[in-house]
């Protein structure tokens, strides 16, 4: 830094007025008022992400190229990339800021990509040994179980997985088609999880029948319970018993098993859920015209708006405000299937327009199969004993999964009704952590009010207006034709694309800006940050604004 | 070689001789015949110098402190309004201790135009720091030039060495031309001490508060002053090298003298011809140039004044509302050390020819003035 | 962190300068530097940045400056480039560094003459629109529109800004071109090739002041950027002598009220007038893609 230069004697000047030394003895940060500060803030697609992923981070990381890493930063929240990259809603995507500049960015085919990477090299799954002494009982190898049972066995907990199944995955294996999810990568998926941990798997083994919830409680330090929905709710409509009336989850877990199966020409599927969709496109896929029936309209319908585009590429009818009345049957021949027509009428408990019968106004099809899917039902009764039920749901105290038994967690569609795989996947977590803090006598977290940012805290300057990459796909005629993937995943040229998109909110991802115009070189480029050199930062605040992403804050000097 | 040449090739010779690596200069009359030659020369590969043609007189210094600062040495030549023009870089020159030589060729400033001799143009810059050399042959110029480059980057301080217009500059006279094998010896290659190099960078000029300028200033006056031993030290090695020297002062016939004349460039040597003549009269009278005006040789002028009765001075200029400015400086010089009375004569401005019988006539005045002081006596004019 | 910066990363301009906050003229010499290196001299004449630069007896740059006389830039750096070739240092390239004022005005004669003689140098006016250094004065490089102190209330500036990229072209000089400094690679690339040029080079640059627009620093960038994109200050190459011109057409044009508003210079225009305003800006923006479309007409000239 150095002094200011002053001369006793004219014996001690240069010949004329020349320098012999910098300016760096004069610490300009005195003139400032206001001082920038790096403040990162929560990507609002963090905030959407129900298991809180850091998409930002990962992005980030896959612009650096730097995939490992990446994959690392998804599997600190959600162990199973592959799997949600093709399956989940995406409500980070409601969120991303992006959307009001040119388009989301495609975040779920960027998961997959990473995800897909992350198989190809189980090196980079961490194996973690067996460390702690209390062993966890985890019931139900779906999304939430293989999420509590993987995130307990990283923090080095012992943990047996009871399966009633033969085969693990639940709905991930028996609810969602091989042409969403293909059953290969599912099994890929799940060892990935297996083998990272201390986690043993019980199979075949129905907790209720073969053992007892009670005495999990006494021979395990926890249990959690992601048992998810298994019952097909009944339509309540006379002649729904009988030949030609399915349950869509009983058609689709023979579709997963390979059955071949034959609907018939005249299919109806009634429901408007995720399960409705994918049985009318198995139907499709068996050679079906299929007409998907729903008593409100399409705007309430839960299922993903992706899945929805696809029924109706595929071909799927639709046929709105109408549910069954009746079913006859003649001999051998098609049903005859009589639908009352509905109207909207007053927002019921869910918030959406509740239907009720327009009048008398009826209709009848022909049909050959008619599949329910009009939602699913927890089998919880076999846990009434040990822990409080809320109807055939699971009670839980809070998000992380406490029930009314201390040492008893739950998670998942058991609990919340039918929700997603990745809701699952938080709640596992979510409980598994917790187990972790009360068996370590560890105090739970603080909890902060997010800090985020949105389309006018971006500096749009920086950003050229660009469409949405999209994953290559094939034709509908062509995923008609069997069970096979739709889309491609991202190579790593569209992966790049895409992730290069991304406007990394509040969170600094090293463009240099700040560093580039500050005009008093008071910003420094350091090996993995930039930092002010309050010294000689003049607190002109250009920082600030040409910070593309509302990186930097600012405060008053002397507060 | 002895050559026939008028003043202004004698500077080109000079030059030449001297190793100069940058020329910068624009067109003036009467100067214009220096740089001709100095371009020609140029081209012809006989000096290696740069020779930028720049657009105004105030770019040619500027462009040789550009040169200077970049530790070379360089040289201009000028004139009247282009000296006046180039005026605030004459200072500039001065405060950045550039070692550069001008040649400025006497001329009257306008308005009116005038082409002709005066010394109004050099005088006006003797305040700003360049020592001032007034030449009075071809020979003594040439050889002038020489001297100034080695005075220059010993005080590292720019010279100027004057010439009167056409008396001088276009009289062709015999030279013994110098060259530059016969110099380099005498002046060797310019090392700056300070300049512009990547290498070891510097600022050059910055702004420097009330706490600083003024010790620069003391240091530039200091170097003035000791200034005095070095052009006496140039001119003795001159003399005993080449065979010529000059001093700072010439008297002439001053030793016993009661009457002296004091005088400056050309008429000078036409003076001594008019002192040879009233010699024969029997009038004790002499008479001393004035060679070196900056630095003022206070002492010179003492020791050959102060034995005089009476002394007259003429100035080919006028400082208005003042007196002429060899007559004031001299009055300056002499004041408190003797009270020889003075006659001040303005002579031959704007080119008005300076004859023996002018000079007779400004003589026979001197020796029977009376009028109390400081009177201005303008020879010549047309009252 | 990226390995490889969007600029190169060595640094030939030290914190602790006496600029104003957000200052362009600043980031202008940091990029300029940058892209030029440690083989530069500089002559800067009376500006902003003979007083930034610091006080005797210190600098606040890495290269030699040599401190010059207002009107000297372009005749002192003919003068040096010209000693240093004779000192037998052909490497070192040297770079006039003006305002504005010392550009368009009282150094345009000897700027001219360089140009005229084609001199060795690299040329650069950083343009902040006003005699700054002396407290906000009108320039010939002020802009239609703009209040200064010698151009105060209902005598605000309505002559146009003089065109000097024409009039340095005009010169026949191999490169001229201008630049701003919300575009930091496009300077540095026009910086790296004017050192590979010999002869005159003629660099414009847009160099924003918040203090004497009345804008608020932190906008300083942006109003670099808005320039460009509201066609107010066009970013363009001149090359083959003064006859070949390319007008950057590639962004997102920006409404001028939008550039005009935000700096209190201009904030007392009335509707009327800043339609005026921005007529003259399009009908300049006209004027020269038709100079850019002229060389096309010329034989000889370009492939494109």
């Amino acid at each position: 830094m150095g002094e200011k230069i002053t001369f006793k004697s004219y014996k001690e000047m240069p010949l004329c007025a020349m320098s012999i030394a910098d300016m760096t003895y004069n610490l300009t940060g005195s003139w400032r008022n206001v001082r920038p500060y790096y403040d990162f803030k929560i990507s609002p697609c963090r905030l959407g992400c129900p298991t809180a992923e850091n998409i930002q981070r990962y992005i980030f990381l896959v612009t650096e190229g730097d995939y490992e890493q990446a994959w690392k930063a998804i599997i600190e929240s959600n162990p199973m990339p592959s799997v949600t990259g093709r399956v989940c809603f995406h409500p980070c995507m409601e969120k991303c800021t992006r959307k009001d500049f040119d388009q989301a960015i495609n975040i779920p085919a960027i998961e997959r990509a990473i995800g897909d990477r992350g198989l190809e090299n189980p090196s980079w799954m961490k194996k973690v040994p067996a460390s702690r002494k209390e062993k966890i009982a985890v019931i139900g190898a779906g999304p939430a179980g293989l999420s509590a049972a993987f995130y307990l066995a990283r923090r080095g907990y012992p943990v047996t997985i009871f399966e009633a199944d033969s085969a693990l995955g639940g709905t991930l294996r028996w609810g969602i088609p091989e042409y969403r999810l293909p059953n290969n990568l599912l099994d890929r998926v799940i060892a990935s999880i297996l083998e990272s941990g201390p986690i043993t798997v019980k199979a075949g083994t129905s907790v209720g029948r073969d053992i007892t919830l009670e005495k999990l409680e006494k021979e395990f330090s926890a249990v959690f319970i992601g048992t998810g929905l298994t019952k097909s709710r009944s339509m309540g409509v006379p002649g729904e018993e009988g030949r030609g009336i399915e349950h869509g989850l009983e058609f689709l877990r023979k579709v997963n098993r390979g059955e071949k199966v034959n609907p018939g020409a005249r299919v109806v599927v009634v429901g408007g859920g995720n399960t409705a969709m994918d049985v009318a496109r198995c139907a499709r896929r068996a050679g079906s015209e299929v007409t998907v029936v729903y008593r409100r309209t399409m705007n309430e319908m839960p299922a993903i708006k992706d899945e929805i585009e696809e029924a109706e590429h595929e071909g799927v009818y639709f046929h709105f405000l109408a549910a069954p009345k009746s079913i006859e049957r003649r001999g051998s021949g098609p049903l005859k299937v009589v639908f009352q027509q509905m109207k909207l009428a007053q927002p019921d408990e869910s918030g959406r327009r509740r239907p009720v019968p327009d009048g008398d106004k009826t209709f009848a099809m022909e049909v050959d199969t008619l599949f329910t899917a009009i939602g699913e039902e927890a089998d919880a009764a076999p846990f009434g004993k040990a822990i409080e039920l809320d109807g055939a749901l699971i009670r839980t105290k809070n998000e992380s999964g406490e029930t009314s038994a201390k040492n008893v967690f739950a998670g998942g569609d058991a609990v919340t009704g039918a929700a997603s795989v990745v809701e699952a996947i938080a709640a596992g977590r979510k409980a598994a952590e917790r187990i972790d803090r009360m068996l370590s006598g560890q105090p739970e977290p603080a909890v902060e009010e997010p800090r985020t940012i949105s389309i006018e805290n971006i500096n749009t300057a920086y950003f050229t207006k660009a469409k949405r990459v999209l994953a290559p796909r094939i034709t509908a005629d062509q995923a008609l034709k069997g069970y096979g993937e739709i889309h491609a995943g991202f190579d790593d040229e569209l992966l790049h694309r895409e992730a290069d998109r991304c406007f990394s909110c509040g969170v600094c991802n090293f463009c240099d800006n700040c560093w580039v115009y500050c005009p008093d070189v008071a910003v420094k480029r350091l090996a993995a940050e930039y930092e002010f050199d309050y010294d000689y930062c003049k607190g002109c605040l250009v920082c600030v604004t040409e910070c593309p992403r509302s990186a930097i804050s600012t405060r008053e000097e002397g507060r | 070689m002895k050559k026939v040449i008028m003043g202004n090739h004698a500077v080109s010779y000079g030059v030449r001789a001297s190793d100069v690596k940058v020329i910068s200069a624009y067109p003036i009359t009467p100067q214009t015949q220096i740089v001709e030659l100095l371009s020609e020369m140029c081209a012809k590969g006989e000096l290696d110098a740069k020779f930028i043609a720049v657009e105004s007189e105030h770019s040619a210094l500027t462009a040789c402190v550009g040169a200077s600062a970049a530790g070379v040495r360089t040289f201009t030549a000028t004139s009247s309004q282009g000296l006046l023009l180039m005026h605030e870089i004459i200072h500039w020159a001065v405060g950045g201790r550039y070692p550069i030589v001008l040649v400025n060729v006497n001329r009257a400033v306008g308005p009116p135009w005038s082409i002709w001799t005066d010394q109004n143009d050099s005088l006006s810059q003797r305040d700003t720091g360049w020592l001032q050399i007034y030449c009075e042959s071809n020979q003594e110029t040439q050889d002038t030039i020489v001297q100034a480059f080695k005075i220059a980057e010993t005080v590292k301080l720019p010279v100027m060495v004057v010439l009167d217009a056409f008396y001088l500059s276009h009289t062709f006279e015999i030279v013994d031309i110098l060259e530059p094998e016969q110099v380099r010896p005498f002046l060797p290659p310019y090392k700056a001490e300070v300049r512009i190099d990547t290498a070891s960078p510097h600022s050059l000029g910055n702004l420097a508060s009330p706490g600083e300028y003024f010790e620069l200033r003391y240091m530039i006056q200091k170097a003035m002053e000791e200034s005095r031993d070095v052009v006496r030290d140039v001119d003795r090695e001159f003399e005993k090298r080449f065979g010529r020297g000059y001093g700072m002062v010439k008297p002439y016939r001053c030793d016993d003298a009661e009457y002296i004349l004091v005088t400056s460039g050309t008429v000078a040597s036409t003076t001594r011809a008019v002192i040879d003549e009233m010699r024969e009269e029997g009038i004790k009278i002499g008479s001393l140039k004035i060679r070196v005006f900056r630095p003022f040789p206070f002492e010179d002028v003492y020791q050959v004044l102060s034995k005089a009765k009476k002394v007259g001075v003429i100035d080919r200029n006028i400082s208005f509302g003042h007196h002429g400015i060899f007559y004031q400086e001299i009055k300056s010089a002499l004041y408190g050390r003797t009270a020889v009375p003075m006659v001040g004569y303005i002579a031959g401005l704007g080119g008005r020819d300076v004859t023996p019988k002018v000079i007779r006539s400004i003589a026979d005045n001197l020796l029977t003035n009376k009028k109390p002081e400081p009177d201005i006596n303008w020879i010549g004019v047309k009252i | 962190m990226k390995a490889v910066a969007k600029i190169p990363t060595s640094e030939l301009m030290t914190s602790g300068h006496l600029a104003c906050q957000g200052c362009g003229a600043t980031q202008a010499m940091r990029f300029a530097l940058k892209a030029l290196g440690p083989k530069t001299a500089l002559v800067i004449p009376a500006c902003c940045w003979s007083v930034i630069d610091g006080p005797f007896p210190h600098t606040s740059l890495k290269v030699p400056i040599l401190h010059t006389a207002f009107e000297a830039a372009a005749s002192t750096a003919s003068g040096l480039k010209a000693g240093l070739e004779m000192r037998g240092d052909t490497e070192t390239v040297v770079l006039a560094w003006a305002g504005d004022g010392g550009t368009f005005d009282i150094g345009i004669q000897a700027l001219s003459g360089a140009a005229e003689r084609n001199e060795d140098v690299i040329y650069c006016c950083y343009d902040n629109e006003a005699y700054m250094n002396t407290g906000i004065q009108r320039s010939s490089s002020t802009p239609i529109g703009a209040w200064t102190t010698t151009t105060p209330g209902d005598h605000w500036k309505r002559r146009p800004k003089k065109k000097m990229i024409d009039i340095m072209a005009a010169h026949s000089i191999p490169y001229i071109a201008t630049a701003s400094v919300a575009f930091p690679q496009d300077l540095i690339e026009k910086f790296r090739k004017a050192r590979e040029y010999k002869g005159t080079r003629f660099l414009h640059v847009f160099a924003p002041c918040p203090t004497g627009w009345k804008l608020a620093p932190e906008l300083s960038v942006a109003m670099a950027r808005q320039a460009v994109t509201s066609k107010v200050f066009p970013l363009v190459e001149i090359t083959e002598n003064g006859k070949v011109w390319k007008v950057w057409k590639d962004f997102e044009p920006t409404p001028i009220k939008d550039y005009i508003m935000a700096q209190g210079r201009f904030r007392h225009l009335k509707e009327d007038e800043l339609a005026w305003v921005e007529s003259e800006t399009e009908r300049n923006w006209q004027d020269l893609l038709a100079r850019e479309a002229r060389a096309g007409c010329v034989p000889g000239l370009r492939a494109d």
